[in-house]
């Protein structure tokens, strides 16, 4: 089924080189090829400190490949947008404005004055919250506001940054299921990024393992709830695929020690 | 019921002091224990104080001073406004650009520095000297003295603006103005308030400094002026004035401060929170 979508991502021979203090260039990501088809879940899994968030963030337009092609919808990146709505792991709620005009401002600065938030309140269950200001809400509240705040610009891509990662395992799991219900409605793409081996095989169609530093991609790995509402975590082929996901992971970490 | 017995209580500890010395005081009035010039009973205080507000004729030096409390104030406010107002207006931009850009900072930040290393009181012979004496000099000696704190609390207002809210707006579609007014701005906001009302309090110091010599009207001239006149009776008097005004213009600034873009609501204490939303 994947096979006939069109990609909406397109990465191909991506290099991405920092240049530290003193000049020193720090390989970041090699060589990195990639294609996500319209409306596919993607997780990103890898060591920590390996590149994962750069990846994303190259993506999202704030970071610059050094070398290769990134096309997200046929267009080159040129710079951050509305089209890549990004959910950070932080906590990026503007604390001057209520949980209304804070998912209002992408609109509002585009020149849509009058668009009406209510149905995206609703779908991220925030209903009876649109007055509160972020310091009033609980972590996954925020991070609910968030995803808001990004799905009222329409983007074609999801890029979601371990946006999860701070949150308690009780919230965690109640907004990982809230995220899948979405999308099941909306059919978003996604790009994910977690170390949390449970959550990317929770919610994924595909997770890609990258291994440490410069990442490449170093097992690609098909769920087997691909395309269905939701993973089963009881089922053993959950269980099967967060072995996978975690035995791809090992020897990438153990090498760090 | 329990918020507004706790309220009772928290008025009746906050006023225990203040009760305290002015029962002290009026004791070491009525049994005359410190000469009346040196301190002067409350109730004396309260007469000159009605006197300069209200008039009324009492036959002594107060005939000069009755009923033109207004005319002081005025002439204070108009000074405190302009110089005031100067500072806010050339620290905020000025604020804004050193701390955004590292280039501006570079150019004008050691000059403000050096600047700010001399206390404002030993400019007053120069300013003296430039502006002679009256309005300019209390205008210049508020302005120069309340550029600081609202520089400074700019710039690091300005800084500390996390970088993953430019991040934010910049992928939610704003434009670079659209970053720097709709969230660089409102970002800062609360060091600017705090840099805005600090400089409010320096411009209330300063401007007895710019009215301690030859002007007429000012609550600052009738401190001074007191020295030669009335006594520690219209000293005081004249710094309970001060003090009533600093407060006013104090409170009229926080309410002004409220229809700042980016202005945070005092965050509420989480009882309240339950209390008023659920």
């Amino acid at each position: 089924m994947t096979a006939i979508v069109e990609p909406i991502i397109e990465i191909e021979h991506l290099n991405v080189t920092f240049t530290g203090a003193g000049g020193v260039a720090l390989p970041v990501i090699r060589d990195i090829s990639l294609r996500v088809p319209r409306g596919e879940f993607l997780c990103i899994v890898g060591p920590s400190g390996c590149g994962k968030s750069t990846l994303l963030n190259v993506l999202a337009g704030f970071n610059s490949p050094t070398s290769g092609q990134v096309r997200v919808a046929g267009q080159k990146i040129v710079g951050p947008g509305p089209d890549r709505g990004v959910v950070f792991q932080q906590d990026t709620l503007f604390p001057w404005l209520t949980v209304h005009d804070n998912i209002l401002f992408g609109p509002r600065c585009r020149g849509q004055q009058t668009l009406d938030a209510t149905d995206v309140i609703f779908l991220v269950g925030l209903s009876g919250f649109e007055h509160f200001y972020p310091h009033e809400l609980s972590g996954g509240m925020k991070q609910r506001a968030a995803l808001a705040r990004v799905l009222i610009n329409a983007p074609e891509v999801l890029l979601m940054d371990e946006p999860f990662g701070a949150l308690d395992a009780q919230s965690r799991e109640e907004i990982q299921e809230a995220l899948l219900e979405l999308c099941a409605k909306l059919h978003p793409t996604v790009v994910f990024i977690t170390h949390d081996v449970e959550e990317a095989a929770f919610l994924a169609d595909r997770v890609l393992v990258l291994s440490e530093r410069p990442a490449h991609i170093s097992v690609e790995l098909s769920s087997p709830f691909a395309g269905m509402a939701r993973a089963d975590r009881e089922d053993a082929a959950f269980g099967t695929l967060r072995q996978q996901i975690r035995a791809c992971l090992r020897p990438a970490a153990g090498k760090r020690i | 019921m329990q918020k507004s017995r706790n309220r009772g209580l928290i008025i009746l500890l906050a006023a225990a002091l203040p009760t305290l010395i002015l029962i002290i005081w009026s004791v070491v009035s009525a049994l005359r224990l410190v000469p009346e010039y040196l301190i002067p009973a409350p109730w004396t205080l309260a007469q000159a104080m009605f006197v300069l507000i209200f008039g009324g004729n009492t036959g002594n030096y107060q005939r000069l001073y009755s009923g033109t409390f207004h005319l002081h104030a005025l002439a204070t406010l108009g000074r405190v406004g302009t110089g005031f107002a100067l500072a806010v207006l050339i620290g905020i931009p000025a604020g804004v650009a050193s701390g955004r850009n590292n280039l501006v900072a570079t150019a004008i930040d050691p000059l403000v520095q050096a600047f700010r290393a001399v206390p404002g009181i030993a400019w007053l012979p120069l300013a003296m000297l430039w502006f002679g004496v009256g309005n300019q000099l209390a205008i210049f000696l508020i302005g120069l003295a309340a550029f600081f704190p609202v520089y400074l609390n700019t710039l690091h207002g300005m800084r500390a603006v996390p970088e993953h809210w430019l991040e934010a707006a910049r992928m939610l579609g704003a434009s670079r103005w659209q970053v720097a007014t709709r969230v660089l701005l409102p970002a800062a906001m609360p060091a600017i308030e705090t840099g805005v009302r600090m400089a409010l309090g320096v411009s209330c110091a300063y401007v007895v400094l710019g009215e301690s010599n030859g002007v007429t009207y000012g609550l600052g001239a009738l401190i001074m002026d007191s020295r030669n006149l009335g006594g520690a009776t219209l000293m005081l008097v004249g710094m309970l004035c001060m003090a009533l005004f600093g407060c006013a213009l104090d409170w009229c600034l926080m309410r002004l401060l409220r229809f700042v873009p980016g202005h945070r609501p005092a965050t509420r204490q989480p009882s309240a929170v339950n209390g008023a939303r659920a």
